[in-house]
């Protein structure tokens, strides 16, 4: 079966759904080639977000169809008709076959992109422009579309003059629906293959930039044009995504996280160079970047504080806000952590640090105990360390231990602290008992034994920690 | 000796050996708990973090830093963490601990004069934690860290002491030692004495109280 034929096809008369074997006594020469559903599917995905330096709501309409959503994106490429040939062109020089049409809503241009010559209608002349066109240019399903041919309503124009009711009766709810959205009548909605942003900045380059200060500065223009959007509802950006589209068809993106919403232009600019420039494979687009659009995938309200007018210190949060950022953007967010408590009690469960930037304040309380010795170690190791020790008493703190081969005598303990392990988790797992000991030399470290004497597999002794 | 010690905006601390960098992490870690005000800003390079454990939450906050204000920075190379020092040092009022691991290249007097100058400016403090050699620093004092003996009731252990030797300062007055305990409710270490080991000389503790005093003055003249 021929799932599609090239234009050279078509002129010899083969079409779609014809079985092969006929295809092939029409045309000898016929190449055929197997159909890669899946491969066009990803094809069609990367054109989708090509298309995405032309507007960022761009959904996909399988098999292969896409819908630009250019409401407000228009004027970048002086107007609509203009911009229409932008992607048309662009797309051909690709290699890609297509047709590209404008309308008022989603159905009208699928219709005009499949079934007419025209290429753009408004508003006024929608029903006018329709009504020629064939029912299957409804995006009927097949038997709603045989049935209508059955009953000799060959155009949408017939459908339009046809009484609503028996129609729908017949026809079913989804041609009527398909009728409506066509015109405008009920709202169909799109979903764009990735989530369009609440405020976005596009700017299109009359050259393609090669340079990260060149393309700084037309990121600088999008930030300004995105603080502007900002301003107007009081909100502020918390992720912020800086997308590069290049000449050679590949999109760059970056994010950037803030802890706080902001709708400072420097700031903005200045986290976006801090990254641009630890990773300059981002513009190392062969032939420059010809469009770059910031979206403001997050908002959030901005809050303002009361300036205290007497301040007790010259700590400023918004600073250390800044610097938390500055930090995150250039180490990775993972890397730039605060501390948090999980309420475990397997020691190396219970510590847990989380991104600074969404950390929420006051997550530890631990506080200082009463005799100012500490019960937990500064420094812990995520797999304790086996040594060898030996108690003067099976139950009672080591005498001496060797750890990284030296060997270490006890000069103070104190112990046992019995941690059980959490019998859920780990089943398996053996009680140990922790002492804190302080060798000859003072230093401070944080031993345990797993198992007692008296069972059958002998204790091990670990150090887990130290102390300061 | 604390309360003085902490006015000065930049400080060197180095183990006295291997062993002994436990003792040089608190010691340096105390500092900067010791200068109660804005972030505290702990950028290490990984190669410090994994080799004697990880931090741990938990330890920290009851050896007294407040988690609010604690953020841990993990730098791939020394020069990264360099790097988040001199950011942190831009913010008013932080507290920095910039630890770069051993082998690594020492930072350049430059480096440590624009640190200095950045704390200056801004109210902020900053520890360097340097493992091995030393290189001339602009900092204010440099300070070798042994861990010493705590003294508890009977076997037990008591609050963390260190014995350090005061190995270079601006003002003068170096090759003092103190013994010092650390105080997790005062967010001071008070002094638990003097120590003369290695060092066989008399040691004058005014001497070095004036030395810790005349940075401080200079220090109160810039300001004002």
């Amino acid at each position: 079966m021929l799932t599609a034929v090239d234009a050279r096809a078509r002129a010899c008369g083969l079409a779609p759904d014809m079985p092969l074997a006929d295809a092939r006594a029409m045309r000898p020469d016929l190449v055929a080639v197997e159909a890669e559903p899946a491969a066009d599917a990803r094809v069609l995905a990367d054109i989708a977000a090509w298309c995405e330096r032309f507007t960022p709501a761009v959904t996909i309409d399988p098999p292969h169809g896409l819908f630009l959503d250019i409401a407000g994106c228009a004027h970048l490429f002086g107007d609509e008709a203009h911009m229409m040939n932008t992607v048309e062109t662009r797309l051909k020089a690709q290699g890609f076959a297509n047709r590209v049409a404008i309308a008022p809503t989603p159905g009208a241009a699928w219709a005009l992109t499949r079934f007419a010559r025209q290429r753009t209608i408004d508003d006024a002349h929608l029903r006018d422009a329709l009504s020629p066109l064939p029912v299957a240019a409804l995006r009927l399903e097949p038997n709603a579309a045989a049935l209508l041919k059955r009953l000799g309503l060959k155009t949408i124009g017939h459908l339009l003059d046809a009484p609503r009711q028996p129609f729908a009766a017949r026809a079913g709810e989804a041609a009527i629906r398909r009728l409506d959205q066509a015109l405008g009548r009920a709202r169909e909605a799109l979903t764009p293959h990735r989530p369009p942003p609440p405020l976005f900045a596009l700017r299109r380059l009359v050259e393609p930039l090669i340079t990260l200060d060149a393309v700084l500065i037309a990121v600088a223009a999008a930030c300004e044009d995105l603080v502007a959007q900002m301003h107007v509802r009081g909100a502020g950006v918390r992720l912020l995504r800086l997308s590069l589209f290049g000449l050679d068809a590949g999109v760059r993106a970056i994010e950037i996280g803030l802890s706080r919403p902001t709708n400072n232009a420097p700031t903005m600019l200045r986290l976006l160079r801090e990254r641009l420039s630890i990773t300059p494979e981002n513009i190392d687009a062969e032939f420059g970047v010809e469009a770059v659009r910031l979206d403001a995938v997050e908002i959030a309200p901005i809050v303002l504080h009361a300036t205290d007018l007497a301040p007790a210190s010259r700590r400023d949060l918004d600073a250390e806000a800044r610097l938390i950022d500055t930090l995150s953007v250039r180490l990775g967010a993972g890397r730039v952590t605060r501390p948090a408590l999980q309420r475990v009690h397997t020691p190396e469960h219970a510590d847990h640090w989380t991104p600074a930037q969404h950390a929420s304040a006051g997550s530890v309380d631990d506080t200082p105990p009463d005799d100012g010795v500490m019960r937990r170690p500064l420094q812990l190791f995520a797999h304790a360390q086996p040594v060898e020790a030996m108690a003067s008493v099976p139950d009672g703190p080591p005498v001496q231990f060797r750890w990284r081969r030296v060997l270490r005598e006890v000069a103070r303990a104190e112990g046992p602290e019995r941690i059980l392990p959490d019998w859920l988790k780990q089943p398996q797992a053996r009680a140990r008992d922790y002492y804190r000991v302080e060798d000859r030399d003072g230093r401070r470290y944080w031993l345990y034994r797993e198992g007692l004497y008296d069972e059958a597999e002998p204790p091990r002794w670990y150090l887990h920690g130290l102390f300061a | 000796m604390q309360a003085r010690a902490a006015a000065t905006p930049l400080i060197e601390v180095i183990p006295a050996s291997p062993g002994d960098r436990g003792a040089a992490l608190g010691f340096a870690l105390g500092w900067i708990a010791g200068h109660n005000a804005g972030l505290m800003v702990w950028a290490a390079a990984d190669l410090c973090l994994g080799e004697n454990g990880a931090p741990h939450a938990r330890g920290l906050a009851q050896f007294g830093l407040d988690p609010d204000r604690l953020v841990l920075a993990q730098t791939k190379t020394a020069s990264e963490a360099l790097w988040a020092a001199e950011q942190a040092l831009s913010t008013p009022c932080a507290t920095v601990l910039c630890v770069t691991p051993p082998g690594s290249k020492p930072p350049s007097l430059t480096a440590t004069r624009r640190l200095l100058l950045l704390a200056e400016k801004n109210d902020a403090r900053c520890v360097m934690l340097r493992f091995d050699v030393l290189a001339p620093s602009a900092a204010w004092s440099r300070w070798r860290v042994t861990a010493a003996p705590s003294v508890g009731a009977a076997r037990e252990l008591g609050p963390p002491r260190f014995a350090v030797d005061l190995e270079r300062t601006r003002a003068g007055g170096a090759g003092q030692s103190w013994l010092l305990e650390w105080n997790v409710h005062d967010h001071a270490f008070t002094d638990a004495g003097r120590v003369s080991r290695k060092r066989d000389r008399p040691l004058d503790g005014d001497l070095a109280a004036k030395a810790v005093d005349r940075s401080a003055a200079t220090q109160w003249r810039r300001a004002s």
